[in-house]
């Protein structure tokens, strides 16, 4: 006789085989009559171009948003109901592809925006004196490598904790929740960093999480996020306090370039060195001001009228010697123009004659003109009467 | 003093001291030791990030339960 079962038995039996067999399932089809009752239970179905697969779940499982006409992957547990129906339990959903991802993406991101999650008056900054962070990454993952790698080389003396999670895969949010609760729950950091290199778009789904996304908002602790490339931008980015556009980018916001720093404060000590020396020469050019006004003051009070009475009696000196000057002078002239015209060369030069020589009838007499000296014999002498 | 701060507030230190050579509050009888201080601290924060290395631990708890 063949083994024979209540409904009740048979559908257990079946279910365990299930559960020993596929104790859990990733299906990836397109989700078709999607609907939410009470407010806590989802159904869908999930098919391809020939078959369609009835699927349940909780809303709270559901983290990311799904509607009809997208493709997922499901994990499940492959369970028959008590009316005899085969279904999938899901525990987990995330879409799959470019359209659906985005879909998903733009749904999540207008929902929480609505919420004020992503609000720019939530975002707190970095703290000043930064010493202690915690890392959320994967120790294997390359982004994470270039962080350390990057915070090392610009800045020293600083504690890194890292919570190593996965970082892509439906996994990866609970992992990272996880960390995040660890890091806030014991206060030791003062910065939580959130790092992945770059992927593509399915592998950075994970950062579109709902629940992650929530947790990063409620975070005490502020939140950077470095997460795949430049463009890449996930929900997780929104509503971290900081946005890095990469996991090297996230190193190089957190700290200062110690290269640059040495060279700033040696230009900051040298411009303190010349703004002293300034001070001590407008020092000493005041004590020198200081010295002139009091000499003159001294001048002013006691020397100058002193020297102002000298002056008078020195200009008067002066003039009496330059009066005195003028007249020798023109008694000088005076005396010059007389003997000028004494000069007996002025006077042949006139035409005049010098005689000499002894003047009797029968000598010989000298007779010089201006050009001529003349020998000539006196023959008669005769007295003369003057004219006028 | 200066040892017990981290690299941050020496830095910050620094900073208000050089301020004071250009503020209202200067006096040059106070300026030598104000300024072998300062300089003092510059040289400490140049050895300190020549010489500091980041501490780094991977923590040992599992986040995959």
């Amino acid at each position: 006789m063949e083994n024979s079962f209540s409904p009740t038995e048979f559908i257990s039996v079946v279910n365990q085989t299930l559960e020993y067999t596929y104790s859990s399932v990733v299906v990836v089809g397109e989700v078709s009559g999607f609907k939410v009752n009470q407010g806590k239970w989802v159904f869908f179905d999930l098919k391809d171009d020939e078959s369609s697969v009835s699927c349940f779940m909780t809303l709270w499982s559901l983290r990311q948003p799904i509607e009809d006409g997208m493709k997922i992957a499901v994990r499940a547990v492959p369970k028959l109901t008590k009316f005899g129906k085969f279904s999938l339990t899901v525990n987990a959903v995330k879409p799959v592809g470019e359209g659906s991802l985005k879909k998903a993406y733009e749904m999540l991101k207008k929902k929480l925006t609505a919420e004020g999650l992503f609000a720019a008056e939530k975002k707190r900054p970095i703290p000043e004196d930064l010493t202690k962070i915690g890392v959320i990454s994967s120790t294997q993952a390359a982004g994470y490598a270039d962080f350390i790698k990057i915070i090392n080389a610009r800045w020293g003396g600083m504690k890194v904790t890292v919570a190593h999670t996965q970082v892509q895969g439906m996994d990866a949010p609970d992992q990272m929740i996880r960390a995040l609760q660890y890091f806030n729950e014991r206060s030791e950091v003062q910065m939580i960093v959130m790092i992945r290199g770059g992927g593509s778009a399915d592998d950075l789904s994970c950062f579109n999480d709902e629940k992650l996304v929530r947790e990063i908002a409620a975070s005490k602790i502020p939140v950077i996020t470095g997460i795949g490339h430049e463009v890449d931008e996930s929900l997780a980015d929104l509503a971290a306090d900081v946005r890095a556009s990469t996991p090297s980018n996230a190193a190089e916001i957190l700290t200062k370039d110690k290269n640059e720093e040495k060279k700033r404060i040696d230009r900051l000590m040298e411009h303190t060195k010349q703004a002293l020396m300034q001070n001590i020469d407008l020092a000493i050019r005041g004590n020198k001001e200081k010295v002139a006004r009091i000499s003159r003051g001294i001048i002013d009070k006691y020397i100058e009228p002193s020297l102002e009475l000298n002056r008078e009696k020195m200009q008067k000196a002066l003039e009496l010697i330059s009066q005195k000057f003028k007249e020798t002078n023109t008694l000088f002239l005076t005396k010059m123009k007389l003997l000028d015209a004494l000069n007996p060369e002025k006077v042949l030069r006139q035409g005049y004659a010098i005689l000499s020589g002894k003047i009797s009838p029968g000598s010989v007499v000298k007779i010089t003109t201006h050009q001529k000296e003349i020998e000539a014999e006196v023959k008669t002498i005769k007295e003369r009467k003057e004219n006028g | 003093m200066a040892d017990k701060m981290s690299l941050n507030q020496k830095i910050e230190k620094l900073d208000t001291e050089v301020e004071w050579f250009y503020s209202d509050d200067f006096k040059l009888d106070e300026a030598t030791d104000k300024y072998k201080e300062a300089v003092s601290l510059a040289k400490e924060i140049e050895e300190d990030l020549t010489k500091l290395k980041n501490e780094i631990e991977v923590l040992a708890e599992d986040f995959t339960k």
